[in-house]
């Protein structure tokens, strides 16, 4: 692997729900280790409600971690202090938005929250300069011709355009790392594979690494060189993405690959019997979260937390079984 | 275009389609937008103009009014005549020109205190909503109680106490007294706002709280704060007369609360001076009026669903029946030409646009389409729920489905059809079960509208169908919320076959699901239907979804059937190639890993649909005759596909 650019260390984030009295603990994330290299895709699979999206908004400072440590660039961000440091980060660590439809203010052009961004993390742009960026990067994320989309309003664009205006935000940060929540899956099927080569070439040519949070296993699979898959909060496997797709060693990763419909395929009836759905983890008690689901459970998953182990080659897997 | 670049599939090359534009997007947007609203709107017209008399009476009162308001000149109570318009006052002043004189003050009034109010009601709404906790918590309070304080006898009794003290205390006053409604109506539309994604976007941009509230939040606001400012000039003007009325204020200033409290005095009414009274409260009225008509048509032009439009049939393009296809006496479904159209403000646009289709007994037919090609219109206009949340209209054609065409019935017969032989899965179970309800209620309310089962009937028949949907019984008296995702869509589908109808209409009924809980879905679904022999119509966007499931796969484009095949021939050998772009549009978990294109640009405005083919300027393959006419369908090997490159193969 690349040098790393951030790695995650026991990464946890608790919420509390339900009234006064009835107060729970909800686990969305539970100790995640995570890296991710630089100019390195990754993706981070899982089904709703499995905690994807809050280590977005974890690694997004959306969010501060109830547990555990991030460390960008080999730095804490626990002891970022002070509101240049933490706009410094923020700059090499953006965010690009799930729904396109909602993510742009309407009331402005679309330039707005791109120059606004400059002006914002790099001070030192004089107006002109502002003015080139924006053409460089809206032409870099293919919204041409520059001289007319920029003085576009939202409404004015389809799905698709709009979450290119996302990167172009994200872009005129001159950033590290993009977070990318979930950015195609409310797009037509016919652009989808658009902004996806969007973040291949994006990569590509200015060296940015993405986190690349996602249900869709196929979309991870086209565009990342490694998976990670969460189920119910816990990092359950890891490694290069062809090989977790293709010889997936967690059972519920199994269980995902086999369930993705694929029409030049034959369909994948094994487990199709499995009704099953993520728990909602409220005040767990230790053992595999997956257990109630698992074809392989052996009275070890009861009573004790997998954790990730190494199995070679750069792969994880949290599974007492799996091999 | 200085780099090219490989992957922008969806360049500015088509105009752009999305959802209608918000209200505030027109608004902020485009003032030009702005002003053909208003110019197109009556009550906006007669606001406007109303306020513009007004104005200029206020800014020109010299030049207009033909006597010094206070000069006491002419005789008492004189009758209107030419050279006294509206007579004179008990105390010989010329009643018309004390109006002119009098609308400065009352503008003025109005403008002010409306302008106190919204700014209060801004900046108290929207810090309460965004900042939220114990700020929230004591902004609340204060609104809520200057919401309920009796405001009228509180200003009588702070005016009172000050009387005689002016203009700026009755501003400040009626400012500060008359901001909670509006700050109310800021506050519940922040809250809705604060969960918008650009809202924290803006956040994790680093931006700082103030700016977010005054430059993210505000501006797409625009149309409710102009409504609270009319509404806060609107009770102003109201409130203002009141207290002039009453004589508090100074009464020796100009204005038509004054002159009404100087009427009552000299008691106009019995002396034959009726002009004294009634004319300041003709302009009270009107003025209020301006500011009520301006406020309502704001409404509407914010918010186009309040807008009635009548569909204009004449403009709806007419086209040649299509070739008659061979019918199987097997049908269970017939739609025959189908054309659904909805009215907007630029015409009429063709949603389905003379659609054919047959189902026969027991078939799955999947329908797949892009947001905006029609597919959900086209199932809700044979399920015949057109209106709500589906607007559109059935223009022509018609839905045979057991010898009877479903687009002539009446309400009464349609409910006999639907649920008992036609039921219907909509795609969110969570909008679609009530929510106060168990599912055996829900159930049970089914049974009654559409049956005379008893109670212990439908009881059996819940648990029974509970069962075919692999739902434990026990869940029967469950509340829609107690039961997941997965478990919500089933109990869907258990309804829909409480009665076994031949036909079950679903719109992306797993759409919400997860790809796991997705494919259980679809397995049962399928194996519901072997057994028990409905036929199934299936609108999903996504293809590979229905691959191993649907009989047949019909692909809409912009309205109108692209193809329509066996769902094994569609995959193994699209032939419109619109199938082939979105078959090639979705990477594949297996197999090599290729680099995929997509379909460059985005589907046609259906208000101005392109000439000839409509996928003809998204097309790899298109050639001139494409756009010249309309491309009919070519039946090719039992597929019909609406291209030009099949006419030789037909």
């Amino acid at each position: 692997m690349t040098e790393t650019l951030l790695r995650t260390e026991g990464l946890t984030r608790h919420f509390h729900v339900g009234k006064l009295l009835s107060r729970q603990t909800l686990h969305a994330v539970d100790d995640v280790d995570l890296t991710i290299g630089r100019g390195e895709i990754v993706a981070l699979v899982g089904e709703s409600g499995s905690g994807k999206s809050t280590i977005a908004r974890l690694l997004a400072l959306v969010y501060q971690p109830t547990r555990g440590e991030i460390w960008f660039e080999d730095k804490p961000l626990s002891r970022l202090r002070g509101r240049r440091n933490k706009l410094a980060y923020s700059g090499d660590v953006p965010m690009v938005f799930q729904d396109p439809y909602s993510s742009i203010n309407p009331a402005y052009r679309i330039s707005h929250g791109i120059l606004r961004g400059m002006k914002l993390h790099r001070g030192d742009l004089s107006r002109t300069e502002r003015r080139t960026e924006l053409t460089r990067v809206l032409d870099a994320v293919g919204l041409v011709p520059v001289s007319e989309t920029r003085r576009r309003f939202p409404y004015e664009l389809s799905g698709g355009q709009r979450q290119r205006v996302g990167f172009a935000q994200a872009l005129a940060l001159r950033p590290k790392l993009i977070v990318a929540d979930e950015p195609v899956s409310m797009l037509d099927v016919s652009i989808r594979v658009g902004v996806l080569n969007l973040m291949g070439e994006l990569r590509e040519r200015e060296g940015v690494s993405f986190l690349y949070i996602t249900h869709d296993v196929a979309s991870a699979r086209y565009l990342a060189d490694r998976v990670l898959v969460m189920y119910a909060g816990h990092l359950v496997e890891e490694g290069p993405t062809e090989e977790v797709l293709h010889r997936p060693k967690h059972p519920y990763t199994q269980l995902l690959v086999s369930a993705v419909p694929d029409p030049r395929a034959e369909l994948g009836l094994a487990d199709a019997r499995d009704v099953g759905e993520p728990p909602k983890v409220i005040d767990p008690k230790p053992g595999c979260r997956f257990r109630a689901r698992c074809p392989l459970a052996i009275a070890e998953c009861e009573t004790v937390t997998p954790l990730l182990r190494e199995l070679g080659d750069g792969r994880r897997v949290a599974c007492h079984v799996a091999t | 275009m200085s780099a090219p670049v490989l992957g922008a599939t969806d360049q500015l090359a088509t105009p752009p389609v999305g959802p209608a534009p918000l209200a505030a997007e027109i608004k902020s947007g485009r003032w030009a937008d702005v002003w053909r609203a208003i110019t197109r709107n009556k009550k906006a017209l007669v606001g406007v103009l109303l306020l513009l008399v007004f104005v200029v009476l206020a800014i020109f009162p010299g030049q207009i009014a033909p006597d010094d308001p206070t000069a006491q000149t002419y005789l008492p109570g004189l009758h209107p005549s030419w050279h006294h318009l509206l007579g004179t006052t008990g105390r010989g002043e010329d009643v018309f020109s004390q109006l002119i004189w009098g609308t400065r003050l009352s503008l003025v009034i109005a403008l002010a205190v409306g302008a106190l109010a919204t700014v209060l009601s801004v900046l108290i709404g929207v810090s309460s909503a965004y900042l939220g906790g114990i700020a929230d918590g004591i902004l609340s309070l204060i609104t809520d109680v200057i919401l309920v304080l009796p405001i009228f006898p509180l200003i009588i009794v702070i005016a009172a106490y000050r009387k005689n003290s002016g203009l700026f205390t009755l501003v400040v006053v009626l400012g500060a007294l008359g901001w909670s409604y509006g700050a109310r109506q800021l506050r519940s539309q922040t809250l809705s706002l604060r969960t918008r994604d650009f809202l924290e976007s803006a956040r994790v941009r680093g931006e700082r709280k103030f700016y977010v509230i005054l430059f993210e939040i505000l501006p797409t606001m625009t149309s409710l704060i102009v409504a609270t400012f009319l509404g806060a000039a609107l009770y102003a003007v109201l409130a203002a007369a009141g207290l002039q009325f009453i004589g508090l204020g100074d009464p020796n200033s100009q204005s038509w609360g004054t002159m009404l409290y100087w009427a009552q005095n000299g008691e106009a009414l019995f002396a034959g001076m009726v002009w004294w009274a009634l004319a300041p409260g003709i302009c009270i009225a009107l003025l209020g009026a301006s500011f009520a008509l301006l406020n309502y048509a704001f409404d509407e032009i914010s918010s186009p669903a309040l807008r009635v439009r009548r569909l204009e049939r004449s403009r709806i393009p007419k086209r040649l029946p299509p070739p008659t296809q061979p019918s199987s006496t097997e049908a269970v479904l017939k739609v025959e030409d189908l054309t659904v159209a909805y009215a907007t403000d630029s015409g009429p646009v063709v949603a389905v646009d003379h659609v054919d289709l047959e189902l026969a007994r027991g078939e799955f037919l999947a329908i797949v389409g892009e947001s905006g090609c029609g597919k959900s219109t086209l199932l809700y206009a044979i399920a015949r729920l057109l209106g709500s949340p589906l607007p559109g209209e059935i223009v022509g054609g018609r839905v045979l489905f057991q010898g009877k065409d479903l687009v002539l019935l009446e309400e009464r017969e349609l409910r006999r059809v639907r649920w008992r032989d036609l039921s219907v899965v909509m795609q969110s179970a969570m909008n679609a079960l009530n929510p106060v309800l168990t599912v055996a209620d829900q159930m049970r309310d089914a049974c009654r509208a559409h049956s005379n089962m008893s109670k212990r009937e439908i009881e059996e028949r819940s648990r029974e169908v509970l069962r075919l949907v692999s739902i434990d019984p026990v869940h029967l008296h469950s509340y829609p919320h107690q039961l997941s995702g997965g478990m919500r869509q089933r109990a869907m589908i258990a309804m829909a076959l409480l009665f076994t109808p031949d036909l079950v209409i679903m719109d992306e009924p797993t759409s919400a699901l997860d790809v796991v809980a997705q494919r259980s879905l679809m397995v049962q679904i399928k194996e519901l239907q072997e057994r028990l022999g409905f036929a199934v119509i299936f609108v999903t966007h996504d293809m590979s979804l229905v691959s191993h499931f649907s009989d047949r796969l019909l692909v809409m484009y912009a309205g109108q059937v692209a193809e329509l095949s066996k769902t094994r021939e569609l995959f193994d050998r699209p032939r419109h190639p619109y199938s082939q772009g979105l078959l090639e549009a979705f990477p594949s978990l297996r197999g090599p890993k290729v680099r995929l294109l997509g379909i460059p640009g985005a589907p046609p405005d259906l208000a101005r649909p392109p000439a000839g083919c409509r996928f003809a300027p998204r097309c790899p393959h298109v050639q001139p005759r494409c756009t010249e006419a309309e491309v009919p369908l070519y039946s090719v090997n039992g597929s019909l596909v609406r291209c030009v490159l099949q006419e030789s193969q037909g």
